[in-house]
């Protein structure tokens, strides 16, 4: 990195640098004891200023005695060792280096940095031969062993502190076993220096005077209210809040909507009998969608109350006179995990009878479908349905148009379809500006005569209704309606609540 | 849904005056969803209760109404009796009781027409025919048949060559080799005598409803054709008669009738006589919201290729063709003098029913919860509400209970049970996501089942928190604040056995006196099953319970 050229910094590093007008020199502990910040924001600080080129910072390194020092303590270097052995015996040098009481390596070191220390001289004994013998010095200590004395003392020696004798007897040392004299750094005590560039950073940015400092209180109110130029572009955390599932947000939108349309939330079990969920709707017992293929079954259970007589023999005659077949009970009975919404719809209609209602419900159905990326097993769907005395299939349209609307949705379009339960029925099909296409929504129509005279509802009832996921999945912009239910934190975390 | 594909070719061909654009618009209006188009064709979407959209004539046919080239009743006119007969044997009568029957004569077959025929075929199969149960329908050469012919019953050792194959096989090998039999043959079963469809001469026109004969096949020089129905369902197969019957005088043929004899007794088949239905014209304003005039709806009726007559002031008789099986009464006409007036010009009109609006009491509760949640850091997942036994006993170290709810011919063992508890889905949604950054704080508000005397439905609120430094107590602290925060209420906890949770650190939350939910560490066996890395902790507490506290 080339020189800092200016630009703000972190507050961190503001508060570092302020403190090295000061002191030019500081250690990190120092550093932080005058700041009152902990160690690792310093580190962090210094760092960052290190690599603006805005500070020096020089680490310190101590020394102190590792294994083989302390046992050299108290045994002796190899050298002196072999000094020893001469003193009291004069037998000759190399039977003392074979005898065993040194390893080959040790035996080699002692000779040669007894020699070195000039302990041993080399004279011509009286038979001639060449002999080492003890000298004078043998009694002096050695640089090394002077070292390693200090050491033992002070325990730790600054290496920016020792003399160039002691650095030479400790590379020697370090050199022959390692673990003589250990060395780390100690990172708390690393000096920081502030180069120029930091003295005329400071100054540029006319904070030199305001010296941060725990015990100046009247800067720190000046800090607090001015607040120093910090690096704005630098990144910081994301924090993961609490957060509403995006398909209970869409819920909660729709809701409101309706009860801005002066409708009445109803609700009910998500288990149904056929006979609400198919039977009462005037879908004839053969239908399709009343196969398990299609439909889930509640194994081994079957309801016997689930209506009153009157309900099912005018349901049955709905069926006899209508679909041209046997109507049978026992496939009313069974208990089906309800495949719409209509089933609560109906009962609240059969059990009240108002004349006059607007009502609806947004729950959970099912079908027994596979899998895919268009088809789920379980989806949200809505409802809405309005009764009174003069209600048409114009109200209907008119209905939709508000509800479209209100969801941000401006092209609308009817086209005729077809459910068992309603006549005339409608489709909705809005146009997506994003996909640049029409897109079908939901269904509607008005309730058949087969569906509400049996239950004794005297007024048309205007119902439509549909899947919630299409629209969530437009909103959301996912092409794979699973995503909407698999719960992946990641997309939960970083979804917009307010998406467009 | 059905789906039928036609070309523009025929489309230029039918409508010859018009745009194909004008064409393609009209088809929406008619509850066709045009569910794509290519450069040659486009391929629509039509609903079930109108088989008679099974084929490309049936299409045009609406269309050309909707569009005022032709109007009414269409044109149709059965030739004088063939004379021709089917001879039915009682022994059907408890395997396949009816067969009805027609013949067209003096007909052209194109390649387009036999794809039509083709199609609308397997169309009126499953829709109306409910995959051959109800009804099957069989096709004939009818210059190769020597009449009369008899509808009867044989033992699986008969033999004969069916379609597409060049030797004789009996009625075991159709069964159990070939794909249709292999298929349909379900229909078949618990019998020993299977229904045949021979001619004069012992030729096999068809074994319904499996396959037919290969000697009566048809191709594009066929110009007289013998149709059969057989079927369970009389209605089924009349009305797939009557809506085969009209596709083919559109294509030109002649439309012959045929006596079936049956145990002395004879029926003329088709009969397409027209029905007639009564509708007011306050009941057609007053549902669809206009005002339309006696003579504005007769034309709409006319549009939808139905007729009608002022039989009083107010009552309008309408005539409905044999093929418009779906029309059962007067509202079903409301509905097609609506198609006809033309959904399109419908103008929505201001609501006026004034009423006020609100939410459930459970879901502005359950709101309530949910914001307290919210408020406490944890972050809303959404699961579904059938489980896997394995998810939500197996790996969770729970026994299966006697009386779980399970659901019949699931697609998915994903979706096999209804959930009894909301903790297990949480812990799979929690190893869906270990490679998300921690911590992880989730909770869920889902509806649990239990069946005890009746099935029974609650809401319940379950939550985990998976860190490294999860624990009973921050969990404890979650559910004691949510209460105090969400319904002003001290819990006290009692300690409790749960196979879920390690032993000494779990158990109950009491409010009231009342046990409302529990909360325990989750066994760290449990957790690895899920590949969990970091301890996980949870509560569950039944909300139906705690609403009834406030």
């Amino acid at each position: 990195m080339t020189s800092f050229t200016g630009g703000p910094i972190h507050p961190l590093e503001g508060t570092v640098l302020k403190a090295l007008v000061i002191n030019d020199k500081l250690s990190i502990e120092t550093l932080a004891r005058n700041t009152g910040l902990g160690l690792d924001q310093i580190r962090r600080a210094v760092e960052w200023l290190r690599l603006k080129k805005l500070v020096r910072l020089d680490e310190i390194t101590v020394i102190s005695l590792g294994k083989s020092g302390y046992l050299a303590i108290q045994n002796g270097l190899p050298e002196r060792r072999l000094v020893n052995h001469l003193k009291g015996d004069k037998s000759h040098i190399g039977d003392i280096l074979n005898t065993g009481f040194f390893t080959q390596s040790d035996s080699h070191s002692a000779f040669r940095y007894a020699k070195q220390n000039k302990w041993i001289e080399q004279v011509l004994d009286d038979s001639g031969k060449k002999i080492f013998v003890l000298t004078a010095e043998a009694d002096s200590l050695s640089a090394e062993e002077r070292l390693l004395n200090k050491l033992l003392e002070m325990k730790n020696l600054k290496v920016s502190e020792l003399s160039p004798n002691e650095i030479s007897s400790f590379n020697s040392l370090k050199k022959r076993d390692p673990d003589y004299v250990i060395e780390r750094k100690l990172s708390d005590e690393s000096i920081v220096t502030i180069l120029e560039d930091g003295k005329k950073f400071l100054s540029s940015a006319k904070i030199s005077s305001q010296i941060f400092g725990p015990k100046n209180k009247i800067q720190i109110q000046e800090q607090h209210e001015i607040g120093s130029p910090i690096d704005v572009e630098a990144p910081v955390r994301f924090l993961f809040p609490g957060r509403i599932h995006p398909i209970v947000n869409l819920v909660k939108e729709i809701s409101e909507i309706f009860v801005g349309l002066g409708f009445t939330e109803i609700e009910g079990p998500m288990l149904q009998t056929s006979f609400w969920n198919f039977d009462a709707l005037f879908t004839p017992q053969d239908h399709p969608a009343r196969e398990m293929q299609d439909t889930f079954y509640i194994s081994k259970i079957k309801d016997d109350k689930f209506a009153t007589q009157d309900q099912i023999r005018k349901v049955a005659v709905s069926h006899n006179e209508g679909w041209g077949y046997k109507w049978n009970i026992e496939d009313a009975r069974g208990i089906v995990l309800r495949t719409h919404t209509t089933p609560i719809t109906l009962k609240y209609l059969a059990d009240n009878k108002p004349t006059k209602a607007k009502l609806f419900s947004i729950g959970r159905v099912f079908r027994n479908e596979k899998i895919s990326y268009k088809h789920l097993a379980e989806f949200t769907q809505v409802e809405g349905v309005v009764t009174d005395s003069v209600v048409t299939l114009k109200d209907l349209m008119a209905l939709q148009i508000e509800f479209y609307k209100k969801l941000g949705i401006k092209k609308v379009k009817f086209w005729p379809t077809f459910f068992p339960y309603t006549e005339p029925s409608l489709q909705t099909m809005i146009y997506n500006e994003k996909l640049e296409k029409w897109v079908e929504l939901f269904g509607m129509g008005i309730f058949r005569p087969q569906v509400t005279r049996p239950l004794g509802l005297e007024n048309p009832v205007l119902a439509w209704g549909g899947g919630l996921e299409r629209l969530a999945m437009l909103r959301l912009g996912l092409t794979d309606v699973r995503d909407l239910y698999n719960n992946n934190l990641g997309w939960l975390r970083s979804i917009p609540r307010c998406p467009l | 849904m059905p789906v039928i594909t036609i070309s523009f070719d025929r489309i230029a061909k039918f409508f010859p005056q018009r745009r194909l654009q004008d064409v393609l618009d009209i088809f929406p209006f008619l509850g066709l969803d045009i569910e794509g188009v290519n450069d040659s064709e486009v391929r629509l979407e039509y609903n079930p209760n109108r088989p008679d959209f099974a084929s490309d004539y049936g299409i045009v046919r609406a269309a050309k109404g909707l569009l005022e080239i032709e109007t009414g009743i269409p044109d149709f006119k059965l030739s004088k009796s063939s004379g021709t007969a089917v001879n039915v044997c009682m022994s059907t009568k408890t395997i396949r009781p009816y067969i009805v029957s027609m013949i067209a004569k003096n007909g052209y077959l194109d390649n387009g027409s036999i794809k039509q025929l083709i199609s609308m075929q397997e169309d009126l199969h499953s829709i109306v025919g409910r995959h051959r149960i109800k009804a099957s329908i069989g096709i004939h050469n009818y210059d190769v048949i020597k009449f009369p012919i008899s509808y009867t019953t044989v033992d699986k050792e008969f033999s004969f060559a069916p379609l597409g194959e060049s030797l004789k096989h009996t009625i075991s090998e159709i069964l159990s080799t070939i794909d249709s039999g292999k298929t349909y043959g379900r229909i078949l079963q618990n019998t020993e005598r299977y229904p045949m469809i021979i001619d004069a001469e012992n030729n096999v026109l068809s074994f319904p409803p499996i396959i037919n004969g290969s000697i009566t096949r048809i191709d594009p020089n066929t110009t007289n054709l013998f149709v059969e129905i057989t079927g369970t369902n009389l209605k089924a197969a009349e009305d797939i008669l009557s809506v085969i019957s009209m596709t083919l005088y559109d294509m030109g043929f002649r439309i012959y009738t045929v006596l079936a004899h049956l145990d002395g007794i004879s029926k003329e088949t088709p009969d397409m006589g027209c029905s007639k239905i009564k509708v007011e014209t306050n009941y057609i304003n007053k549902l669809l919201g206009l005002d339309l005039h006696k003579s504005e709806i007769l034309r709409c009726l006319r549009k939808s290729r139905l007729d009608g007559e002022l039989v009083s002031d107010n009552t309008i008789e309408c005539t409905i063709p044999r093929y418009r099986t779906d029309i059962i009464d007067d509202t079903d006409l409301v509905e097609d003098i609506a198609i006809g007036f033309g959904i399109n010009r419908f103008e929505a009109t201001k609501l006026s029913s004034a009423l006020h609006g609100n939410r459930s009491y459970s879901s502005r509760y359950l709101d309530l919860v949910r914001e307290t949640m919210i408020g406490l850091g944890l972050t809303e997942v959404v699961n579904f509400n059938l489980v896997s036994r394995r998810v939500h006993y197996q790996l969770m170290g729970i026994p299966e209970p006697s009386n779980m709810l399970t659901v019949e011919k699931t697609k998915s063992i994903e979706h096999e049970i209804l959930r009894e508890r909301l903790i297990p889905s949480l812990i799979e949604t929690l190893s869906h996501n270990i490679h998300e950054e921690y911590p992880q704080a989730l909770f869920e508000i889902g509806k649990i089942f239990r069946l005890k005397d009746k099935i029974q439905e609650y809401w319940n609120l379950g939550l985990v928190l998976a860190h490294s430094k999860s624990n009973y107590s921050s969990c404890k602290s979650i559910v004691q604040t949510f209460m105090k925060t969400c319904i002003g209420k001290e819990i006290s906890t009692k300690t409790n056995q749960n196979a879920m949770f390690v032993l000494g650190r779990s158990s109950n939350v009491i409010v009231d006196d009342m046990t409302v939910g529990y909360i325990g560490e989750i066994k760290p066996t449990i957790s690895s099953s899920f590949k969990l890395r970091v301890p996980v902790v949870a509560a569950e507490l039944n909300l139906s319970q705690v609403m009834s506290l406030c």
